[in-house]
């Protein structure tokens, strides 16, 4: 829920446990307490998608056994698998452009163990229409970082499970050229396109390509986008890292974005999301301003985290229960 | 794992037989035992070993995937 800065300083000072999402002028501001936050002032909110300097976003973690907060530089980020609790939840802000994030998104695929500890966070951000700085904070230290990632480890109580699944408007067409990647890299300029090397930069504009459909790799019929940040000087870059040895095709054209998103919220029907995340790229392309995509309340971010970084596509966190016998 | 099941499920990482979860995290792991096969990197007995840790680990979830692929 969006609330005012006195609202979110009341629920810290009540020892709430806290995930916030906000402006930086807004975070700076709050209490040490029981909680972790990242910078963004863009929102889906109950009212609708909105910018907003004045409010932020909190989600209570009301179903905590314990929490212990810890933050992490590229050189030890993957400690996460071992420092998370055995039945627990893994929530994860990392900032834009930094070297950590930069590691995790290419690296955490092939990371022993990640997929057994469920892993949700997002990338943190800035107004688009600023030169901004992406943070974290640790609440509970009272420190922010630019240059670090900042983990809530939520320990479960048994019989509960956390399950991370995703909104994902695009698919591909298994009759469309097979483009593959030499290396896991956030930039290329060669690739093979059904096995033919080219320049990439010159096939997207030979082709006439709309570089806001994102890249798509079907991991067993879960697919997983890679948006294209821009293309020039022969190099195309991107906002989460291709890999090597994963097919990748272009995404379908999708006519009406916002039509599309909402045919897909409701095919995904989920109850009670405790935390979603929905990409910068669906807030612009999607036109969400304004857009209300119940029950998706979150933070607008830079990239979302389900295990490993995806973009262009919304993530959510439920909590489900064993079945009483 | 029942027999039945475990020889679907050997079926599905051979990529002989088709099924995607509900649970994205079961997905993103059947992508990666497909890929270590393909490549040779793994045998069978080792990624049937990771998929049955997974499973146990999350038997909410297992559950309902467990009872799709048997009845694939």
């Amino acid at each position: 829920m969006l609330v005012k800065l006195d609202e979110a300083v009341r629920l810290i000072n009540e020892g709430k446990i806290l995930h916030i999402a906000a402006d930086d002028s807004l975070l700076r501001q709050l209490p040490k307490g029981k909680w972790i936050g990242g910078t963004t002032p863009y929102f889906i909110s109950e009212e609708g998608g909105l910018m907003t300097k004045e409010r932020l976003f909190v989600n209570e973690i009301d179903y905590a056994e314990e929490i212990r907060v810890e933050s992490y530089g590229k050189y030890n980020i993957f400690q996460i698998v071992e420092e998370c609790y055995d039945n627990g939840l893994t929530m994860l802000i990392m900032p834009y452009g930094s070297l950590v994030a930069t590691k995790y998104a290419k690296e955490a695929p092939e990371v022993e163990e990640l997929l057994m500890h469920p892993t949700v966070g997002w990338i943190s951000g800035f107004d688009l229409t600023t030169n901004g700085t992406a943070s974290v904070y640790d609440g509970t230290r009272g420190v922010s970082y630019t240059d670090k990632a900042v983990a809530m480890y939520i320990k479960l109580p048994e019989g509960k499970s956390a399950m991370i699944n995703m909104i994902n408007i695009f698919s591909d067409d298994k009759t469309d050229p097979v483009i593959r990647f030499y290396d896991n890299d956030l930039s290329v300029t060669k690739c093979t396109v059904n096995g033919q090397e080219v320049t990439f930069s010159e096939y997207i504009k030979k082709t006439g390509i709309d570089t806001k459909m994102p890249l798509v790799a079907d991991y067993n019929g879960s697919y997983i986008n890679t948006s294209i940040k821009d293309v020039a000087d022969g190099e195309v870059s991107f906002y989460a890292p291709v890999f090597r040895n994963i097919e990748y095709r272009f995404a379908v054209n999708v006519d009406d974005y916002a039509a599309r998103f909402r045919e897909k919220i409701n095919e995904a029907g989920a109850r009670n999301p405790v935390l979603s995340c929905n990409c910068i790229l669906n807030y612009q392309f999607g036109n969400l301003s304004g857009q209300k995509i119940p029950p998706y309340t979150g933070p607008v971010t830079f990239g979302e985290v389900a295990y490993q970084l995806i973009n262009q596509t919304l993530v959510y966190c439920e909590i489900l229960e064993e079945e009483p016998k | 794992m029942e027999v039945a099941v475990k020889e679907k499920v050997e079926k599905i990482l051979r990529g002989e037989l088709r099924y995607t979860s509900a649970n994205l995290a079961f997905n993103m792991l059947i992508s990666k035992m497909q890929k270590r096969l393909r490549a040779g990197s793994v045998d069978m007995d080792t990624c049937m070993k990771e998929m049955d840790e997974f499973l146990a680990k999350y038997p909410i979830v297992a559950k309902v995937d467990l009872a799709n692929i048997a009845a694939l």
